[in-house]
């Protein structure tokens, strides 16, 4: 294996280890009610997703139940067929308060963002990664193989 | 092998992570930044209760002795921390579920977005936010427009029938809701007669019903309307009684007093002072969300809000607020507005204030949502305590409207009373026990009382709130500070389960007929 290759294939374990971390980081802030910063922006829209059916502090558990289970997908290098499934919900979810919650996403919509619609909008660099992190177990899935984990792929490139 | 003890290494990670959260938590909560109070110390010793069919005599004094009743830490009792949310943004129905701290005590000028933003966001929101707030309160309340047969307001708007609340669909009759134990009414969420939130108590502020927008436009409020059906609020414009001039019954005469007509109907009534005292409570001024800046609820700038908008000729036209004497603005108890009708008699004013007088009621009713700080931003009333005292003056001077069957004793003439009002009335003074609070010539002991009602549901206790006066009763719908009791029937539904009362059917109706009396 080149050098090249080798780091190649550390970097996605790298990039797998840190978003494992940060959402596992992430979602357990979620379970103290008012440690997360987030908690408005996410609450606000599960609330509205749920049509209110939720109440705040279950909405808020509920996300951070999933946020860990997608971080310890991704540190556990687990859950092949679940976590891209999660993760790409996930990703989604976090994009719904720049339509249905633009006022507090942007300024000026569509291209003068508020903190917290800068904060979502870099989630692309999350959904990047976590693409880069998943795709080799997609493709695998999609030639009809059996997914691998990240570890098994990591280890044959 | 590596691979697990790699992952036992990120388990590790984790578990320490969460730890370290967990410590960083507790140093957070219950400072100045946190909205979640650190929790009481908890005694650790039994709660002995008592049977109650024991008589009092019975109880052993160690268990009355036991020392201080042991705190129970408010989220072991079911309840939850407020949620996060910016102004503008929705609040939870059922906000009494609801505790904890706010970030500070102190309001700011600033909306979340810009003012172009603020309305577009209101206009998506509203109708969204209405649809529920009614299917809310249709859940609660059968709205069924019945009214009683003969029965008027003073002014002649029919007076509605009750009870109205909803009970649970595995509860036949009130009798069989009555017949239950308070714990099991609040371990099966049975209790009909929970408080209500302000339907948007990240703004609140004031709501006004549609009979009053519709003539006064400038009130129509971007974000939220009025959630309790108009026949089931105050007649609109109510009659004005004087005690100076009883002898001109209703001196408005059917209309809205105005700043442009009070002084053609009051000249040569009212003294100076009073006159004064009355030009003072039409004036508007500008409030927290009707006023000129961008910290608004109207499409158009503000003049604000006069006493008389809510307080509408001396009494009230069923617009709500918040009481202002709590933060988080979470934790304000909503608040129909009472008449000023009889105040001369009270001692006590505001539901939770306990405020002495009516010239310090003036004073502090500056409608700044107990926020003097909002003043500096968006403009002061500024009155002067010479001019206090003068709307001091005539709110002294608002009567209470005419109940002919009552003697000067305030007892019914048995000439002129009904036999189911007699009865109503020999309720209220003995089995119903009304009169431990309400009685003398306003029918009230001005004084505040714990009715504890979270004895009946998961809520945060309201604590002590003023008895408020039963004399012209039948005019000041809804009922109990927040209006949660539509009709009258309803209150002494409302009663007769805290209180314990076991009133019959037929008891209820009698004490019903006597309050319409008062």
């Amino acid at each position: 294996m080149s050098d090249v290759n080798s780091a190649s294939i550390r970097s996605i374990a790298v990039l797998r280890l840190a978003l494992g971390f940060v959402f596992v980081y992430f979602g357990l802030l979620k379970f103290f009610p008012d440690l997360s910063p987030a908690e408005m922006l996410a609450t606000q829209t599960i609330m509205r997703l749920s049509w209110q059916w939720l109440d705040a502090q279950t909405a808020l558990f509920l996300l951070a139940v999933f946020e860990c289970v997608i971080g310890l997908g991704f540190l556990l290098d687990v859950l092949p067929r679940l976590l891209p499934v999660l993760f790409f919900a996930h990703m989604l979810g976090t994009a719904v308060p720049l339509f249905v919650m633009p006022e507090f996403a942007f300024k000026i919509a569509p291209f003068a963002p508020t903190l917290e619609g800068q904060y979502i909008i870099k989630n692309l660099v999350l959904a990047a990664a976590g693409w880069v992190v998943l795709a080799p177990g997609l493709m695998a899935a999609g030639r009809g193989s059996v997914p691998l984990r990240r570890a098994e792929l990591e280890g044959s490139m | 092998m590596t691979s697990r003890w790699i992952r036992a290494v990120v388990l590790l990670g984790v578990a320490g992570l969460a730890f370290a959260i967990a410590r960083t938590y507790e140093t957070y909560r219950g400072t100045d930044h946190s909205r979640v109070p650190r929790l009481a110390a908890v005694s650790s010793a039994p709660v002995e209760t008592r049977d109650p069919a024991a008589p009092i005599a019975d109880i052993p004094t160690a268990s009355v002795a036991a020392g201080p009743p042991p705190t129970v830490p408010a989220a072991d009792d079911g309840l939850l921390i407020y949620p996060t949310v910016s102004k503008g943004a929705r609040t939870p129905f059922d906000l009494w579920r609801y505790y904890g701290r706010g970030a500070s005590s102190f309001g700011t000028p600033e909306l979340p977005m810009r003012f172009e933003q603020w309305l577009s966001f209101h206009r998506k929101q509203k109708p969204e936010l209405m649809r529920d707030v009614r299917a809310y309160m249709a859940g609660r309340y059968d709205w069924n427009g019945k009214a009683i047969p003969g029965q008027f307001m003073s002014g002649g708007k029919p007076i509605m029938q009750g009870p109205v609340a909803r009970l649970d669909p595995g509860i036949a009759s009130f009798a069989d809701l009555a017949a239950l134990r308070p714990d099991e009414i609040k371990r099966r969420d049975l209790f009909p007669y929970k408080p209500l939130a302000h339907p948007l108590q990240s703004i609140a502020h004031m709501v006004f019903p549609p009979f009053w927008v519709a003539v006064h436009p400038e009130h129509l409020r971007i974000d939220v309307d009025m959630d309790i059906p108009s026949e089931y609020l105050p007649e609109f414009p109510p009659p004005l009684f004087l005690s100076t001039h009883k002898e001109l019954g209703d001196v408005a005469g059917g209309r809205e007093i105005t700043f442009d007509n009070y002084f053609e109907i009051f000249d040569g009534l009212l003294t100076p002072e009073q006159m004064e005292g009355l030009k003072e409570l039409l004036r508007p001024t500008a409030t927290t969300w009707f006023n000129q800046t961008d910290h608004r609820i109207t499409e158009a700038p503000s003049r604000g809000v006069a006493c008389f908008d809510c307080h509408v000729n001396g009494h009230t036209n069923g617009a709500f607020e918040l009481a202002p004497d709590s933060r988080p603005n979470m934790a304000r108890l909503r608040t129909d507005t009472p008449t000023m009708r009889g105040n001369y008699n009270l001692m006590q004013l505001s539901s939770k204030r306990s405020i002495r007088s009516m010239d310090h009621f003036a004073e502090v009713e500056e409608y700044f949502d107990g926020d003097p700080g909002m003043q500096q931003a968006i403009g002061p009333r500024a009155v002067k305590t010479e001019v206090t005292n003068r709307m001091g003056d005539f709110n002294a001077i608002i009567d209470l409207p005419p109940a002919p069957k009552l003697t000067p004793l305030m007892r019914l003439d048995p000439a002129l009373a009904t036999e189911a009002e007699l009865r109503g009335e020999a309720i209220f003074q003995g089995k119903g026990q009304c009169a431990t609070c309400h009685y003398g010539p306003s029918f009230v002991d001005d004084a505040m009382h714990d009715l504890q009602v979270e004895r009946l549901y998961v809520g945060r206790p309201e604590g002590p709130i003023k008895t408020f006066p039963l004399r012209g009763i039948k005019d000041s719908p809804p009922y109990l500070h927040d209006g949660r009791a539509p009709t009258l029937a309803d209150g002494v539904e409302f009663f007769n389960l805290v209180l314990g009362l076991d009133l019959s059917s037929q008891e209820k109706q009698d004490l019903v007929a006597y309050l319409l009396c008062l």
